[in-house]
């Protein structure tokens, strides 16, 4: 009986550390540019080296990738990113004194941790914006975003900002994660309808 | 100029596009960063046009390259920009707003600045005051 469950954490261990081991061996064969087996064979020693010495812990990472939205994703991301640099740059010729930003909040709809992480990645790259905060606890993430004059910029970023979080949760999420995604797409959606039904109120 | 483009490849056309386009970026990042007023309008100046620049350069500078092994450390290079650059951005950028480097006349709103205004009125920790 303890064999057994020695076996199978010896399994579990193994299989879990293996896409980080096959990475690290990849890398190290691209950086020598020659895939002969003697060069695979010392990057999967290097490879293992480094995971026995550095103690990386074997973290779960629950992610399905769906290959169209995953194409979608980059086609959206690189021309977001070039546009945005576009942006920037005609800003820092064009008077970046007068420039004005904002913070403003989005509210989050997914409680993945990894999806998380590469969405605030991905947001400071892309929409004019730059990740400052991010609250976990309440799912809020607050960015600095420019050029950023009015109200409307305002809400136009945070329409770009949802825009992308959505296509990272297609991509990137497990069936439960967008589960959970269209689930508090739908309450956010339900609220500010009543927001917009009820009188004008201040927000909590 | 028949001469000088007389013996240009597809390839040779390619790499003299992108490699001045992603120069251009990378020299307007870096005059950004100098010339945006507050941090956080530098840290836009030293992240998109800077990794578009260099992403532009490799790209050029692939198509010299004899196959598609030699140039597979270039996308590692890109890959690395693009998975490094926003964690320094988010780092510094949360750094410089926790330390009050925020200059507020360049900001439209501050909905951060609402939420703690709000967080600190609801709920102070019992045995401190404000």
């Amino acid at each position: 009986m303890s064999t057994s469950i020695a076996e199978r954490s010896l399994h579990r261990r193994v299989i879990g550390r293996l896409p980080t081991i096959l990475w690290l061996t990849a890398m190290w064969v691209i950086l020598w540019g020659d895939p002969s087996p003697g060069t695979v064979i010392a990057g999967f020693g290097v490879a293992c080296g480094c995971y026995a010495v550095a103690k990386l812990p074997h973290i779960p990472v629950p992610l399905r990738i769906r290959p169209l939205w995953l194409l979608r994703l980059i086609g959206y991301f690189g021309l977001d990113l070039l546009v945005s640099s576009a942006q920037v740059a005609l800003l820092v010729l064009w008077r970046p004194t007068r420039t004005r930003g904002a913070i403003v909040a989005v509210p989050t709809r997914t409680g993945s941790d990894f999806l998380l992480a590469m969405m605030s990645g991905g947001l400071s790259l892309v929409t004019g914006s730059l990740v400052i905060e991010l609250n976990r606890e309440h799912g809020v993430v607050y960015l600095h975003g420019i050029p950023v004059d009015s109200a409307e910029d305002a809400a136009k970023l945070r329409t770009q900002v949802q825009r992308t979080e959505e296509l990272f949760v297609r991509a990137f999420g497990t069936a439960a994660d967008v589960a959970e995604f269209e689930a508090a797409q739908r309450a956010l959606e339900r609220r500010t309808a009543e927001a917009a039904d009820g009188a004008p109120k201040e927000a909590p | 100029m028949g001469d000088l483009t007389a013996g240009m490849t597809a390839a040779d056309w390619c790499t003299a596009v992108l490699l001045p386009l992603g120069a251009l970026f990378s020299l307007v990042g870096t005059i950004g960063v100098v010339r945006f007023p507050t941090l956080l309008g530098r840290m836009h100046a030293a992240t998109k046009p800077d990794t578009v620049g260099l992403v532009l350069l490799l790209v050029g500078a692939a198509f010299q390259l004899p196959d598609i092994g030699s140039a597979a450390p270039l996308a590692l290079v890109a890959l690395f920009q693009l998975v490094t650059v926003p964690v320094l951005a988010q780092t510094l950028g949360r750094v410089a707003y926790s330390r009050g480097e925020v200059d507020p006349d360049h900001l439209v709103v501050d909905e951060l600045a609402d939420a703690i205004a709000a967080a600190d009125d609801r709920e102070l920790p019992p045995g401190r005051t404000p």
